[in-house]
């Protein structure tokens, strides 16, 4: 060693933390290094500076809570993934999601079969709710015929109702009320009609 | 992230989220003032991004956030401080990694403790360097001042916490 300086307060130190971490300017590398070479106190400073700089850097990285962060589910991402509506990024970080959440995982199997449940439905007898509501129509046109037919008030016309229909006099009803039913019994046969109560609104089924 | 476009908030939360809590949980050394400081940079990021202007974005982002940091603080001298509660202390130290050997906690803690004796000049330039990992270029523009402000407190920060660590107070 060529000399030791005594004094603290060398000018060349306070480079020895840049030295450190990589971040002298040009020219600044040589000063250093040939001081380095001659300096005790910079040296045992330089020791130092770097014990404290590695103790530093083992403090741990700790995880941010969730809470902080946005929800970044894909959302209705989901839907335009299983039609393959997606452009290139948003198609990576949908397959990168569902990589480790669970509950888009699930949600996307939810709309996978309830698309698939849809695409499978074959040409339908219109929902029940529809065909009660058309069958009260109906009811009603037969009352009014009936109404009619007693206005005429002819005595053989009557006569005539009740040889063809019986003795009761709910004539237009007991027609209806046996197609109803048919139609209720095929609803709970045809399979296709299985997936119509979880889309149905609330108090429509039979 | 990139330079030539302005990202969303929620990417910067996922991004820079993590590094944002880590540079205030080692500047307050309480994880309750880093989710603050979180949520209050994350909504100045919401609002100054429609106003952003593509360039250097780690520049804007710790700008931003060492603001919010100094706001936080003069408005916490403003109500009186109570210290933390040496239990309270010990949990925080040892939740983030419970499988942590007992020795590296303890220094941790000794670490942590002597960063937050710290001037906060000289704290926030150690940690953006050696928590967050910043180039002093990068801090220079967080701060506001020249490299060689940068460069100075960052010495003088790791020598006197050299200081703080060979004869704790
Ligand atoms: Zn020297
Ligand atoms: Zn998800």
């Amino acid at each position: 060693m060529a000399r030791v300086k005594q004094s603290r307060s060398c000018e060349t130190a306070e480079l020895v933390s840049a030295y450190l971490d990589g971040q002298l300017l040009p020219g600044e590398l040589d000063t250093v290094v040939t001081h380095l070479g001659e300096c005790a106190d910079c040296i045992a400073e330089f020791h130092q500076l770097k014990e404290v700089r590695a103790a530093l850097r083992t403090l741990p990285f700790l995880e941010i809570p969730e809470h902080l962060l946005p929800d970044t589910h894909p959302g209705e991402l989901l839907s335009a993934y299983l039609d393959g509506q997606l452009d290139t990024s948003e198609h990576d970080f949908v397959i990168s999601h569902l990589d480790f959440c669970t509950d888009c995982r699930l949600e996307l199997h939810e709309l996978d079969s309830a698309r698939t449940a849809i695409r499978s439905l074959p040409g339908l007898e219109p929902p029940e709710f529809l065909t009660v509501h058309r069958e009260r129509i109906e009811r009603e046109r037969w009352s009014r015929r009936r109404v009619v037919a007693a206005g005429v008030g002819i005595a053989a016309a009557a006569a005539f109702v009740f040889a063809i229909f019986g003795p009761t006099t709910e004539t237009g009803d007991l027609d209806l009320i046996p197609l109803f039913d048919q139609h209720q019994a095929r609803v709970s046969v045809d399979s296709g009609f299985n997936v119509i109560p979880a889309f149905a609104p609330a108090g429509e089924s039979p | 992230m990139a330079d030539d476009r302005t990202p969303t908030w929620e990417d910067v939360a996922r991004v820079y989220g993590r590094k944002i809590y880590n540079f205030a949980y080692r500047l307050t050394g309480n994880p309750d003032d880093a989710a603050d400081l979180v949520q209050e940079v994350l909504l100045r990021v919401r609002k100054g991004l429609s106003s952003y202007t593509p360039g250097s974005f780690d520049g804007w982002l710790w700008r931003i956030t060492r603001n919010a940091f100094l706001d936080g603080v003069r408005k916490q001298k403003r109500r009186p401080t109570s210290p933390l509660p040496e239990d309270d202390r010990n949990v925080l130290a040892t939740s983030p990694s419970p499988d942590e050997v007992l020795a590296s906690v303890r220094l941790s803690e000794d670490i942590q403790s002597a960063l937050l004796k710290l001037p906060l000049d000289f704290r926030e330039c150690v940690v953006l360097c050696d928590v967050v990992g910043l180039t002093y270029e990068e801090i220079a523009e967080a701060i506001e001042s020249p490299v060689g402000t940068v460069r100075s407190r960052i010495h003088r920060g790791r020598k006197m916490l050299r200081e703080l660590l060979t004869w704790p107070v």
